[in-house]
Formats: C-alpha cells, structure tokens, sequence
C-alpha cells in the first residue's frame, strides 16, 4: 500500500477499473460452475477462472511496480491452468464409468436444487457478500474495493457450490476456487505481501489436490460412486 | 450544406426509419443466417413481399371471436411506433416529444403491445394460439426483473432514467464503456432481447415446430391484413429493442448532433447499418446454439438476471 501511494504515476482509474472488471469475471466464472453438469467443463471454468487471476497479477504488478508478482503470476499459470486440472483429469479417468465419454462424467442432477433456483440463492448469498464487505468501512485509495467486495462474494459463492452438490469432484473444485477467491483478496488488498507467502499458499493448494485426488479415489473404490450421499448412514 | 429540418419532421423520421426499415433488418437476418447454413435463402426484401402479399389477401376471422381480435394487430403496432418517439433513434438530442415517457414508460408501451397481442390470442378458441400466449406472458414476466435492474443500472450510472442521458454519459468518455456495471447491464439486455425477439436460445424463429413456440405461435388464427400488421409489429418490435441496445448503451455514435438533412440522413443508413451488424451477430448465435428446452429457459433468464444484478451490487459499490 505505502509502496503504491508514494508513486506518483499511478493511473487509479484505468487500474482500478481493469481490476474491478477482471474481479467481476472472476466471480462470473464462479457463478459458472453452479451451472455446469459436466466435470469436464467444471475443470475447464477453474482454469478461466485462474488464468484470470494471473492476468490479475499481472496488471496489480504492472501498476504498483511490484515485479514479485509476475513470479506469482507465471507460478499461477503453471500450477493452477496446467498441472492441477492435469492431475484433476487424471482422476477422472480412472474413476470414469466404463461407457461414459473421457472425462466426461455426468454430475448432471447432483445439485439439491435446480440450477435456476441455486443461482438465485448464489446471489442472495453474493449479496451478503457484498454489502458485509462495503460495511467494513474500508475506504482505501489504493485497494480497488470492489474487487475486495467480489472476492469475499466469490468465496461464499464457492461455499455455495461445495454445499449444494453431492458429488465429491464439484465439492474438491469448490474448495479449489475458493482458494481462488482469496487470492484475488489477497491481491487486491495486500499486494506486496511477501512472495514466499503466496508460494506457500500455492503449495499447499497442490497438496490439498492430492489429498482430495486421494479421497475422491478412495471413496470412488468403496462407493462405486462420486456421489456423497452413501455417505450419510453411520457404521458401528 | 444542406437545409435545416423542423424538429417535427426528424421525429416523424425516427417513426418511419423504424417502421420502413425494420422488415428488411428481419431479411437481413435471414439471409445471413441462410448463408451460414449454406444454403442461398430469401432475398433481403423478401418481409417486404410478404408483407405486400398478406396486405392483399382476404382476412378471416375464426368463430366467436369478437373485436378483440380484429383490433389487436393495429392497435399492438400504434404502441410499437410509439416508442421509437422516446428513444434515441437518430438524434443525440431530445425531441420535443422525448421526454413524455422515460426507458420503463416505454417498456410499458412495449408489454401493452404484448398484452394485446396475448389478448386477441386467447379470444380465438385455437389451443395454439393460446398456449403461445400463456407461454409469451409467462416468459416476459420472468424477464421483467431482468429489465428493472438494467434500469436500475442505468438509473445509478446517470442520476435518470432517461435513454438520451445513458447514451450522452457512453459517449463522453471512453472510460464509461468499460466499466464493469455498463458492460453486465448491456449484456444482461442483450439476453432479454435475444428472448424477446424470439431468437435461438429461447426460441427458434423460422420453423413450424409448434412444441417449442412462444411469441410465432400468437398471431396463428390471424390472416390477411391482420397477420401483416402483427408481422410487421413483431418486425418493429425487434429493431426498437436493437436500436435500444445499439444507441444507448452498445455504439451510440452515428447519430445527428443538428438538425440539418444530411446528418439526419446519415444517421438513418448508420442505425441501420447497426441494426444489420448487430443482426448478423444474432444470426450467428443463432446458428451455433441449440434451442433451449422450454423449462430451461429459466436457466437461460437467471444467467441474465445475474448478470443485471451484479451490475447494480458493483455500482453501489463504487466501483463499477
């Protein structure tokens, strides 16, 4: 923050604008997933939805001057776009029924409810969201509110997505573009915080991948199923 | 370089371009969108022809139906070429009879058509007719909500909710379109205009495939005349919603800064050359998405919905 405000060549109005637009399509690539019904297309929106969270690195680099992030932004790219949808597919492929297409899983119907009424729930929820952020009384110059706002929205809707699909995939992506949500808090917010931070952060995302590839296989090999509501008798 | 024309004249003018120009809009679209199928479809005026044919025939009326019927088609076309009279069609500037209703007194006008039209539908005893009625009403009124928060959005952005104003506050600065609230508004309003006019994937719009009719089934038990007037109405209706789209809130440039002949001639070929550039993008979407089955337009109106209300949440927010 004192790094951006002792800058005097700061264009806030094309940079806040680009950031608030990026955070939008973020959260628009958020709302996305409640509608999908193919795994294949979910794996396909989280990659959109990190690629543009790297592409919002880069612009928070290119404005603040913090070349730190560009790491973070290339680090981005290669986890989050390519290895861990790799890993996700991968996943998949095994746990595939024999005569459903590649990676084409129908999760269709895992929703409890239907998708025009969960969208309309995510916006309830996104609105709370919104307006609990704007009541924090954060009024700084240098960090694009908006896009605190939207982050905080995108993290409930996530929240939203991981509670009303049954299946186990939709509930580790959830979790996945939630992490998503906070880095775009994180950038909008603490932006020079240190990288070492954020690479941990980003480890510790692809640690929780395997241990979600882990489970999902796991309880794909005893239920035959991804669905989680096998899981709902108790066992003595 | 030319003469100046009375304010009266250019208003008559921005009934007229609407009213002349939008079956060849409609053409227009057909014919893209036979040429993207491959196959050499209608010529450009052939809604003109059409038009001309029905004017011509004799009209039919079925049995019991009172005047209800008869008077809907003309009565539903008055309201649709009230419109073009309080939205920007060739002027930046307002004309005289601009500010008798703002953008919801002409969507009013716009449901008043469409309640009519639904009206004589349901007084003919063809089960068609009317299911296309109930299904037109059912759909338009999910997508009022949609409406009334681009409204809002545009409400918040210019302090009015004045179509003229919109378009004045996009074409000031360049920073104004890429603002994320304008950007969702505007495609929130695409969406409900893709559904309104008809169009895939709400709707198919050339087909006899009753199954999956909403606004084609109405005007079924019309003929003649009757059936022209409800053709070109719809045709109307269609290029009103795009000029609405186009010149407030997509590209409003083009448009006649003076009064003088020539920009207001110029501003009638750019609207409709706007008009047929947006109804390519229609027929190419039009061709590349299936048809939504009729309970999963819902869907399709949620998406839209969504997109509307995240514009309004960013721009009391601040930041859109």
């Amino acid at each position: 923050m004192h790094l951006a405000q002792s800058l005097p060549t700061q264009a806030p109005g094309v940079f806040t604008g680009s950031a608030n637009v990026i955070a939008v399509l973020i959260l628009l690539a958020e709302f996305g997933m409640l509608r999908q019904a193919l795994l294949r297309d979910h794996i396909r929106l989280y990659m959109a939805q990190s690629a543009l969270i790297a592409v919002l690195a880069v612009v928070v680099a290119a404005a603040r001057h913090i070349p730190d992030l560009y790491v973070l932004a290339a680090l981005t790219v290669a986890l989050k776009v390519i290895v861990i949808p790799l890993l996700l597919r991968r996943l998949l492929r095994e746990t595939d029924p024999v005569d459903a297409p590649a990676g084409g899983a129908d999760i269709a119907g895992s929703g409890g409810l239907g998708v025009a009424s969960t969208v309309l729930l995510a916006i309830v929820v996104a609105a709370f969201g919104f307006f609990a952020a704007s009541r924090l009384g954060i009024r700084n110059n240098a960090a694009p509110i908006t896009a605190l706002s939207v982050s905080i929205a995108v993290v409930l809707v996530a929240f939203v997505l991981m509670i009303h699909r049954r299946d186990v995939v939709s509930q580790a992506i959830g979790l996945f573009s939630l992490e998503n949500g906070i880095s775009l808090a994180a950038l909008v917010v603490a932006a020079s915080l240190p990288l070492i931070l954020e690479v941990a952060l980003l480890f510790d995302l692809l640690l929780a991948v395997v241990v979600f590839g882990l489970l999902i296989r796991m309880h794909h090999g005893r239920a035959r199923s991804l669905s989680t509501a096998d899981l709902t008798r108790l066992r003595g | 370089m030319s003469a100046a024309l009375p304010v009266p004249v250019i208003q008559l003018f921005q009934v007229l371009t609407i009213a002349l120009g939008s079956p060849g809009i409609s053409g227009v679209i057909a014919k893209v969108e036979a040429r993207l199928q491959g196959r050499r479809g209608p010529h450009v005026l052939q809604p003109y022809y059409d038009l001309a044919k029905l004017f011509r025939k004799e009209a039919l009326a079925p049995e019991g139906a009172s005047w209800v019927f008869l008077a809907a088609p003309l009565a539903a076309f008055t309201c649709y070429l009230t419109v073009p009279l309080l939205i920007p069609v060739l002027t930046t500037y307002g004309l005289p009879l601009g500010y008798m209703g703002d953008i919801l007194g002409g969507g009013f006008i716009l449901s008043l058509a469409s309640f009519l039209v639904a009206v004589a539908a349901s007084d003919t005893s063809s089960p068609y007719a009317q299911l296309g009625a109930s299904r037109a009403k059912t759909f338009s009124a999910i997508t009022e909500p949609v409406v009334l928060f681009v409204v809002f959005t545009v409400g918040l952005i210019t302090g009015t909710d004045l179509p003229y104003a919109l378009a004045a506050t996009v074409r000031s600065s360049a920073s104004q379109i890429i603002r994320p609230a304008h950007a969702l508004a505007a495609a929130a309003l695409f969406m409900v205009i893709l559904s309104e006019t008809g169009r895939i994937p709400v709707e198919t719009h050339t087909g006899t495939n009753e199954f999956g009719m909403i606004e084609e089934a109405r005007p079924f038990e019309h003929s003649g005349p009757y059936f022209a007037w409800l053709r070109w109405g719809s045709a109307a209706k269609q290029l009103i919603l795009y000029t609405i789209l186009i010149n407030v809130f997509l590209a409003p440039w083009g448009l006649a800064a003076s009064t003088q002949a020539g920009a207001v001639l110029l501003a009638i070929v750019a609207l409709l050359a706007k008009a047929s550039a947006l109804g390519v993008v229609v027929a190419v979407i039009d061709n590349s998405f299936a048809k939504l089955r009729l309970f999963k337009i819902t869907e399709f109106v949620s998406a839209a919905f969504l997109l509307a209300v995240l514009g309004v949440f960013t721009l009391y927010l601040g930041g859109g």
